[in-house]
């Protein structure tokens, strides 16, 4: 019971850090560069992304013994393309606005390979009530990671957080809103969270020794 | 063959299960959605029927339109087929129906909407056209789709410093086409461009380069689009 309890747990926190989907797998960059020029953005984005994650999760999930092997590969495309197109129709409807500014990054969750990852690594072999928590704890990281990039970006860019301005606009650095800033910004995180990775292993290493 | 009758039977069930989940969800959106591209656009009308430089609207107050019964009054030409006209040249469309206003001053104010491809898809602009003597002059834009667009560049096509560089272009402008400038060779843009703004507008130029770096595709979309219009108004309402 412990143990069912603490996989559990584990499979709601691996997403955070550990195997954090952008910093630690380093998946689904396309979108999450190109989304995250502001905060705003970013966290529609992560949050259209966790929504298509949990339920594609679920669903999967529950299909599982029914989907025959070989064709899993295009079940699972057909689920996730599936809530993706309900996504798209609920943004276009309710958040006018974030489903604009977005664009086609939103059809393009399908393709996202956090999702068709978790379908495949843990959506197609455990029960529906760890495979919505791995969807949940991944998708909260994924959220997590592009909000840091998109709140790092907005303010380096513009001086704005959320569109609150911080600091003049004058002392912005434009290059942060384009593509080579989006690399500079997420290289530097990818670097931040390997050193504290390695900083962990160290620190397990001496209490071993 | 058994194995694959099973197969193919699990597949389809689960294919219509989700196809009755994407009916049910569009039947439910439907509304909402029609709501949100009305509510679009009429904002959009709005918009480009006030003045940018005054801030003042074009037309009287009360005959801005507040729903589709009112916005249908002011209709002034449609098609069944829902393009009114398409340039090959220009590669753009005006899309029906097209509107038609009566300027404070009694002269006709036409607001098209019109499209061209940009660099995922439809780039869709809604524009006023003031007849003033012999021609038309385009008062300003609002671009109201442009969701296939990447974000961060040509999606940044609607913000309102971009779109302040369409507004204002006089009937010589149109003479020859407008282009952006890099297709009119006005590139790397020489010192003091800022204040010469609205002279390159006469001659049919629009500077997006510097506040739309890496993104030419999409207002060059805009610059077709604003072309059709008005090869289609020089055609139609002369």
């Amino acid at each position: 019971m412990k143990t069912n309890e603490s996989s559990s747990l584990s499979a709601f926190t691996a997403g955070f850090i550990k195997q954090n989907p952008t910093f630690s797998q380093v998946l689904g960059l396309c979108p999450t560069l190109a989304t995250s020029t502001n905060a705003e953005n970013a966290l529609g984005m992560g949050l259209a992304t966790m929504g298509v994650l949990i339920l594609s999760n679920i669903f999967i999930s529950a299909l599982r013994k029914l989907i025959p092997n070989e064709v899993r590969i295009p079940a699972y495309i057909s689920v996730i393309a599936s809530f993706v197109t309900i996504v798209n129709l609920l943004m276009h409807g309710y958040t006018y606005q974030l489903w604009t500014n977005l664009g086609l990054y939103i059809p393009l969750i399908v393709v996202n390979c956090i999702i068709m990852g978790r379908a495949e690594a843990f959506a197609s072999k455990n029960g529906i009530w760890k495979s919505f928590l791995d969807g949940l704890g991944m998708g909260l990281g994924f959220v997590g990671a592009i909000l840091l990039l998109g709140m790092t970006r907005e303010v380096l860019s513009v001086g704005t957080l959320f569109g609150i301005r911080l600091w003049p606009k004058t002392y912005g650095m434009f290059v942060m809103m384009l593509p080579p800033g989006a690399f500079l910004v997420i290289g530097l995180y990818l670097a931040l969270f390997k050193h504290i990775a390695n900083v962990r292993k160290r620190n397990l290493k001496n209490i071993k020794g | 063959m058994g194995k694959y009758f099973k197969t193919a039977l699990i597949l389809t069930v689960i294919m219509v299960a989700i196809a009755v989940i994407l009916a049910s969800v569009y039947v439910v959106t439907k509304q909402p959605i029609a709501k949100s591209d009305l509510e679009a656009k009429l904002t959009a009308i709005k918009a480009v029927l006030t003045d940018p430089n005054t801030g003042k609207l074009l037309i009287n107050e009360n005959e801005i339109p507040q729903t589709m019964a009112q916005l249908k009054a002011k209709i002034w030409k449609s098609s069944s087929s829902g393009i009114l006209f398409s340039d090959e040249r220009a590669k753009g469309y005006v899309l029906s129906p097209a509107y038609v206003f009566k300027a404070k001053n009694g002269e006709p104010v036409y607001v098209l909407v019109g499209y061209a491809i940009g660099f995922g898809g439809k780039v869709v602009t809604v524009a006023a056209f003031e007849k003033r003597g012999n021609g038309f002059y385009e008062n300003a834009i609002r671009v109201i789709d442009y969701s296939n667009e990447t974000p961060g560049l040509g999606a940044r096509i609607n913000e309102p410093k971009v779109r302040k560089r369409f507004y204002s272009i006089p009937n010589s402008g149109f003479e020859n086409g407008v282009k952006v400038n890099k297709d009119a060779n006005l590139y790397p843009l020489p010192k003091g461009y800022k204040e010469k703004l609205n002279y390159y507008k006469s001659k049919g130029i629009v500077v997006t380069s510097d506040i739309m770096t890496g993104a030419t595709i999409t207002p060059r979309a805009v610059v077709s689009t604003l072309n059709t219009m008005y090869t289609f108004l020089e055609k139609e309402a002369r």
